[in-house]
């Protein structure tokens, strides 16, 4: 029998907070972190709003607790500063102690600092520093950076599948503890603002110039947002036996492709739908015992419908409240999926569902609507939370209430 | 399996086929006509590794005979590299307006796989692995858990490409020979720097052997940074009865060491294989390729290795040793099905 694999610290930092206590004020509060872009230099700094992480690089460095340096990206510094926190709360002083392993997840890595750079990196008469920031164009860069300065010398991995990538961080490192492999893994990702990605999603026209508004009728597309989030997961013997506080538990996930198209969901959401009911058939519970779902809710007008319709085929009538956090944070991307099942576990522990912000009118081609009030005193056992991106990967988790 | 690489290992009889060279410090890979593995409006859009990867993919499959790919799982370093540049270069040039999204669409790691779902109608799990030396060897490790767990064949793959921007960009942190190498003298002198190189390789996994079997993987082992004496202890464990050592040794100076103690850790028959290749993130898929290719034919083709004076003759048990540029390290161990 494979081991149970639980969660036993998780770190973050996004538009709406620093840590996993400022996200859940901000939650709480609904407090947006929607806003104009301070540092991406784009002709849309004041047109398209962004869920930025309102500090400096310089204020990024001293956060992440390491000086002011070069080959430093912000996708690195913002990993950092959310796997240090991460660390800390699992109680992981010396993460050499026990073998543990690093699935890390980003989308165009440090793609933030080398766009800035990269026409004098082509240009062979120009010299400078910059060429210290050659390497740090992929993902792989973000990973080791973060891995080399809080000691991981075990498995490291990066995953690139769009905005599912840290979703199937968690995943992976759940099944490597379920074979045997590590006891402890730390999953998650990292994603910072771009010139790169806020052009390419608005070459597609599926940004929003307002707010995003997730399953609303009105709604035009997503804004992006910038965030990472790293979760500590632990062999149900290794976390017993090492007395770890146990957060919750991953109970079931799976990966699915919609094989539909290269940038749009199918329109009856199948590979939402089989994700969803193939991840809650593994955690063992049944569509009664889902008490709330982290939609992943983009505000795209394709994804919106998709993802609606899956939950309408999965649930019939007795869809369970759910709502996007997408309006609080902006769409992270990569850092999605590992940011929104901090979520999960914060709504479990603290008995609140969080508000679907911007919500105004019912989809016409949906029955369900998001849930738009802050609920709060509810009991959460299990929480699915969907991540779903371009090549038609998605992703859905599913996160339980440690009862023993 | 199949594979596009700089040799001529797509079409006809790799085995018999001769050694292609290069005197540029770059190799870069023999592309087959891909008109009959991709319908020609896509063909039109695709960029190079797509158009490698996509064709890699349904060849393999074919190949191999399976009805459905099952789990998609892949290795890149570096993705859609072409792409990438395409799309940094628009938003610049057009001053981030009317921009055509269709860079910025591939430029994602994952599009390969989304693709080849798509052409298969695959919708089993889909994974996309992107770090550097161990893209693919996650990929494989993804792949053999996949199979443990129930499924009956993966499609498991890598894709790499160099542009010449890039080999300019690498060029400048040192990763090429300063002067002109022929490919096949790599390991005449070492020196540092060596030669870059590219290509596709897949492989359709299974879980039990079959008639169509080529090898067998048992085991992919991992190692980021090692020391000398943690690298030795794993080259001991895994490869002491291994008779065929695939070294991944590239002539450059700089990171030799680990080849040094490969030599002293396992004296065994040994063949370097990146002068058929060149050096490239992903190209412990090829040397997989390789492996396999070896053990299904039993000799090694003498014109593709001219540096090795005797040549090994009946082996069983290949372990491949490969590092990216002394930081992703792994071991694998192919046997003889």
């Amino acid at each position: 029998m494979a081991e149970r694999v639980f969660i036993t610290g998780m770190g973050m930092i996004t538009a709406i907070g620093d840590n996993v206590a400022g996200n859940f004020q901000s939650l709480h509060q609904q407090k947006t972190g929607l806003g104009f872009t301070d540092y991406i230099d784009t002709i849309y700094k004041a047109v398209l709003p962004t869920g930025e992480v309102k500090h400096d690089d310089a204020a990024l460095f001293q956060m992440a607790g390491i000086p002011v340096q070069k080959g430093y990206t912000r996708t690195t510094l913002l990993g950092l500063i959310a796997i240090k926190e991460a660390l800390r709360q699992a109680g992981i002083s010396n993460v050499k102690d026990v073998p543990t392993g690093f699935i890390n997840a980003s989308t165009v890595g440090g793609m933030c600092d080398t766009e800035k750079v990269y026409f004098d990196l082509i240009n062979p008469e120009k010299e400078g520093d910059f060429i210290q920031s050659i390497d740090t164009l992929d993902c792989a860069d973000c990973t080791q950076r973060i891995a080399d300065r809080v000691g991981i010398t075990e498995h490291i991995a990066t995953i690139s599948t769009a905005c599912s990538s840290s979703a199937n961080a968690l995943m992976f490192g759940a099944r490597m503890i379920k074979h045997g492999l590590y006891q402890r893994m730390i999953c998650g990702g990292t994603e910072a603002l771009t010139r790169f990605t806020l052009n390419g999603f608005n070459s597609l026209k599926n940004v929003d110039k307002q707010f995003c508004r997730p399953f609303d009728n009105q709604r035009t597309g997503l804004n992006l947002g910038e965030g990472a989030a790293y979760l500590v997961l632990e062999s149900e013997s290794f976390a017993k036996a090492n007395n770890s506080t146990i957060l919750a538990e991953l109970s079931g996930f799976c990966n699915t492709n919609e094989a539909f198209h290269p940038t749009s969901p199918s329109p009856e959401g199948d590979g939402a739908y089989a994700a969803m009911k193939q991840a809650l058939e593994m955690s063992g519970r049944t569509l009664e015992d889902v008490q709330y779902i982290n939609v992943h809710g983009t505000a795209t007008l394709n994804n919106d419908i998709s993802e609606g319709r899956a939950l309408e085929r999965l649930f019939g009538t007795a869809v369970p409240p759910f709502s996007s956090t997408k309006p609080f944070t902006g769409h992270t991307l990569a850092a999605a999926g590992a940011i929104e099942a901090i979520y999960a576990i914060l709504a479990i522990q603290n008995g609140i569902i969080f508000p679907n912000l911007n919500f105004t009118e019912k989809m016409e081609e949906l029955q369900i609507e998001p849930v738009t009030q802050l609920q709060e005193g509810v009991l959460i056992k299990n929480v699915i939370s969907n991540s779903f991106g371009f090549g038609g990967n998605n992703a859905s988790l599913v996160l339980s209430k440690y009862e023993g | 399996m199949a594979a596009i690489s700089p040799q001529h290992t797509f079409d006809g009889d790799f085995i018999d086929a001769p050694l292609v060279q290069t005197d540029s410090n770059r190799f870069v890979c023999l592309e087959p006509d891909y008109k009959p593995f991709v319908p020609g409006n896509s063909l039109r859009r695709m960029t190079r590794v797509l158009k490698m990867g996509l064709t890699t993919a349904l060849k393999c499959l074919s190949e191999s005979g399976v009805e459905t790919p099952g789990p998609i799982v892949t290795g890149t370093g570096k993705g859609s590299l072409q792409d990438t540049e395409k799309f940094i270069k628009e938003i610049e040039q057009y001053k981030e307006t009317a921009l055509n999204p269709t860079p910025f669409i591939q430029s994602t790691y994952n599009s390969v796989n989304g693709l080849i779902a798509l052409q298969q109608k695959g919708t089993d799990y889909n994974n996309t692995f992107v770090h550097r030396g161990f893209s693919f060897e996650n990929a494989l490790i993804d792949s053999m858990m996949l199979l443990n767990e129930g499924y009956t064949h993966t499609l498991t793959g890598a894709f790499e490409e160099m542009t010449p921007e890039h080999f300019f960009i690498k060029s400048r942190i040192g990763h090429w020979r300063t002067s002109p190498v022929n490919s096949s003298a790599i390991y005449d002198e070492y020196l540092p720097g060596t030669i870059s190189g590219e290509g596709s390789t897949f492989f359709v996994l299974g879980n039990a052997p079959t008639a169509k079997s080529l090898a067998a993987v048992s085991a992919c082992k991992l190692l980021y940074k090692p020391s000398l004496e943690r690298l030795s202890a794993t080259l001991q464990e895994l490869g002491a009865d291994a008779d065929l050592i695939l070294s991944g040794t590239n002539g450059d100076i700089n990171h030799e060491d680990y080849y040094t103690v490969l030599n002293e850790v396992l004296p065994q028959p040994g063949l370097p294989f990146k002068h058929l290749c060149g050096e490239y993130e992903t190209a412990g898929a090829f040397a997989l390729w390789l492996a396999a290719a070896l053990l299904k034919n039993g000799t090694v083709p003498a014109q593709l290795f001219p540096m090795i004076p005797s040549l090994p003759a009946d082996f069983k048990k290949i372990l491949i040793y490969n590092h990216y540029f002394g930081e992703q390290h792994s071991v694998m161990v192919v046997e003889r099905v």
